[in-house]
């Protein structure tokens, strides 16, 4: 058993081209799942009920199920329809790209809107009173002292919550797709090299995690900076 | 408008009092934090409130600008009363400033931009007026070279100061203040106390929770003295430390002044 | 609805393998964790790296791939092995429950280690001291004010890797463990329910993940109770 550095080199073009798609997948999903993030939220906290109600169900559902099962529904499940076949949305609904996306934008818009209320939580209590008390509207209070201070507050958490959806990221492999774990499967179940692929696949995950830790880290420092007392 | 006027409030009782509350009372759950509070405030008097810890000082004075909802009495703030019927309650409160024992300043926001944002959002000033007058009241408390630092980087005595200042900003017609130095280290109250002071001989109105008694004296036209949410007396300085009505006054001035 | 009866059973069978790989990964993960943070904090340089270097791997990389790296790897190398002893010998294959939960396990317990490792910096180091100045000795004072303390403030995080380990499990289909995925799986194929079997199986995580949340929900009161007493 020896480690076949020929190989590497030789999937390095196949790997990357599915590369590509991990961040498609990626992107399409964070961003898809921000914009959810940010309604779910505001529904959360709307302090109506009507409102409430659904968002911590879904909140609930996409969080205590695993994204595996979601995809699956999604993309094995709904053709189960006759209407989903006839409807207008079965050109996107019968692609494994468009059911990955879908599946990651709604479980990242259920972490993440509680990423976004854990930080809305932190703000502490007396700041917006203060504002309150100069006369600041609700809605004022909301945009310009509440967003700012909970999305620094939230930034440690959503990075986290990237990578994780960069590593859920190779579930969609498991509907055909071929991004980089897609990719690498298809090399190994012809080579039979797992050491040697999977590896070289995990190194370049690892260095996507590193990059968005670094980034974000960088991110917050910038946002930090009101936070670094200089005088005493 | 006629608040940065000398003090010349002598005949000014006949006017309709700023701040009226008449048989407020306010529950926690089954608590009582106020009982039957009653206190009529005249422009340009300065009035004191003192008491134990949990006597309901802050919760009063929280509900003149409705931090806190009364649950029955009546609350009168610049004529307007305090109802579940009064739309516009941001209306009153930039007519009320307040000034919290922990600052409550801005933290991600410049001292400037602290004491401008509500000029901007509610009086909808136009930028460059705002940062006159945030210039003109930072003068006021003594810290105008401080305008580009966040609150992090100022002491806590400048951070009250700048608390103070975001309040003027507003040119409210009344002064809240619960409690200002009370979070402060001992050499940086009287940096405060002195702001409060040139507040006071400006003929500003202001309701003041303070321990402070040597300001209580300089300054109060009367001094509150609360226990157990009830205003248990109201008296001018000299009555109030001289001639202590009830028994609980003459036992909390005995503790403090003990030490 | 008679489809789904006619596999009630495979999918209360595929549940209590979900259950028995749950239970297997959390033991060997919290061992792996409390391992892997006792070196992170007292070891050499050298040891920390190692731990270190664990955890970012771990943490980094897709649970799906550990998955397969650890299966399909581990089956190489055995294989190697063997045929280094009986060339005879063609192929070995890894149990791939055992697999699963070993994988699931090395994944979660990067997590769980970070996790005992700031619960156990999270203890106030004056009531470490103080303990120490009554009199407790060493052994004492880490089960007496150490523990009860470290246990506290773990334990939303150590919920929160609960139920990801939970939701890990349904990868284990991937490579062929008969539970409740692998189950929806081959119902769908007889009865062309997709949906239905699906769902299903969403339910029943959704169940197993109520009832794990509502525990460490319990345990969180239980453990904070002298602290709610004094506010
Ligand atoms: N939001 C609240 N919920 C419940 N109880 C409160 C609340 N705010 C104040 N209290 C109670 O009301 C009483 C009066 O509080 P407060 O007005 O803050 O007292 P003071 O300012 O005189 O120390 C205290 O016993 C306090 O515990
Ligand atoms: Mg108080």
């Amino acid at each position: 058993m020896t480690f076949d550095f020929s190989l590497i080199f030789s999937s390095i073009p196949k790997l990357l081209s599915g590369l590509g798609l991990t961040l498609e997948l990626l992107i399409l999903s964070s961003f898809i799942g921000l914009v959810l993030a940010v309604f779910t939220l505001l529904m959360r906290i709307s302090g109506r009920w009507f409102l409430m109600a659904p968002a911590v169900a879904y909140i609930y559902i996409f969080r205590g199920t695993p994204i595996l099962v979601q995809i699956f529904v999604i993309y094995y499940g709904l053709p189960q329809f006759e209407f989903i076949r006839t409807g207008v949305l079965w050109p996107i609904l019968r692609e494994p790209f468009w059911c990955c996306v879908i599946a990651l934008s709604l479980n990242a818009g259920a972490y993440v809107s509680e990423i976004l209320r854990g930080g809305v939580l932190g703000v502490d209590k007396g700041v917006l009173e203060a504002a309150s008390a100069l006369g600041i509207s609700k809605s004022q209070r909301f945009i310009y002292i509440t967003s700012p201070i909970a999305i620094r507050l939230s930034l440690p958490a959503y990075c986290n919550d990237t990578i994780s959806m960069t590593k859920a990221t190779a579930l969609a492999s498991t509907v055909t797709l071929l991004e980089m774990t897609g990719v690498a499967r298809t090399i190994v179940a012809q080579t039979f090299s797992p050491y040697e692929i999977f590896i070289s696949v995990a190194i370049i995950y690892m260095v996507m995690a590193w990059m968005l830790q670094k980034g974000f880290g960088l991110l917050e420092i910038r946002m930090s900076r009101y936070l670094k007392a200089t005088a005493g | 408008m006629s608040k940065q006027e000398p003090d010349m409030n002598t005949n000014k009782s006949e006017q309709e009092p700023i701040v009226i509350l008449e048989h407020v009372c306010k529950n926690f759950g089954g608590f009582k934090a106020l009982t039957d509070v009653n206190l009529t405030v005249h422009e340009g008097k300065k009035i004191v409130v003192c008491g134990p810890s949990g006597s309901g000082k802050s919760t009063m004075i929280r509900c003149i600008n409705r931090l806190e909802e009364h649950d029955s009495g009546r609350i009168v703030v610049a004529g307007k009363e305090l109802t579940h019927e009064l739309k516009d309650i941001d209306a009153v409160r930039c007519e009320v400033g307040m000034v919290f024992q922990s600052f409550n300043l801005f933290p991600h926001l410049k001292v400037l931009d602290n004491l401008t944002l509500a000029l901007k959002l509610v009086r909808k000033m136009p930028k460059l007026e705002a940062r006159e007058t945030a210039m003109r009241y930072l003068e006021r408390v003594h810290i105008p070279d401080q305008v580009d630092k966040y609150p992090s980087q100022l002491s806590g005595g400048q951070q009250q100061r700048v608390a103070i200042a975001r309040a003027l900003c507003m040119n409210p017609k009344i002064m809240l203040f619960d409690e200002p130095t009370s979070a402060l280290d001992p050499e940086m109250i009287s940096e405060v106390l002195d702001v409060m002071v040139g507040l006071a001989q400006d003929g500003m109105t202001m309701i003041c929770v303070t321990h402070e008694m040597g300001f209580a004296r300089s300054i109060a036209d009367y001094i509150v003295f609360m226990d157990q949410g009830e205003i248990v007396e109201i008296n001018p300085p000299m009555e109030f430390f001289e001639n202590p009505k009830s028994e609980r006054t003459k036992l909390f001035l005995k503790q403090i002044l003990t030490h | 609805m008679s489809e789904i009866a006619g596999w009630a059973d495979d999918f209360f069978w595929g549940a209590m393998v979900v259950i028995r790989i749950f239970a297997v990964s959390l033991v060997l993960s919290v061992i792996i964790g409390l391992i892997g943070s006792a070196m992170k904090l007292s070891g050499s340089r050298v040891t920390q790296a190692i731990v270190n270097a664990y955890t970012v791997i771990f943490r980094g990389t897709p649970e799906l791939l550990v998955l397969l790296l650890i299966y399909f790897g581990a089956a190489i190398s055995l294989t190697a092995i063997v045929q280094f002893f009986d060339p005879t010998v063609k192929f070995i294959e890894i149990p791939p429950f055992w697999a699963g939960a070993f994988a699931i396990a090395l994944i979660v317990g990067a997590y769980m280690t970070e996790t005992f490792r700031g619960a156990f910096l999270g203890v106030d180091p004056g009531h470490v001291e103080a303990a120490r100045a009554l009199g407790l000795s060493q052994f004492q004072t880490f089960v007496y004010v150490r523990i009860p303390q470290m246990w506290r403030l773990a334990l939303p995080n150590f919920g929160n890797h609960m139920l990801s380990l939970m939701k890990d499990t349904a990868l284990i289909s991937v490579i062929g463990v008969e539970e409740i995925v692998f189950v929806a799986e081959m119902a769908t194929t007889v009865t062309s329910k997709p949906f239905t079997m699906y769902i299903i199986v969403a339910l029943i995580y959704l169940c197993i993940t109520t009832v794990i949340t509502l525990t460490v929900m319990a345990l969180e009161k239980y453990a904070n109770k002298h602290l709610a007493s004094s506010r």
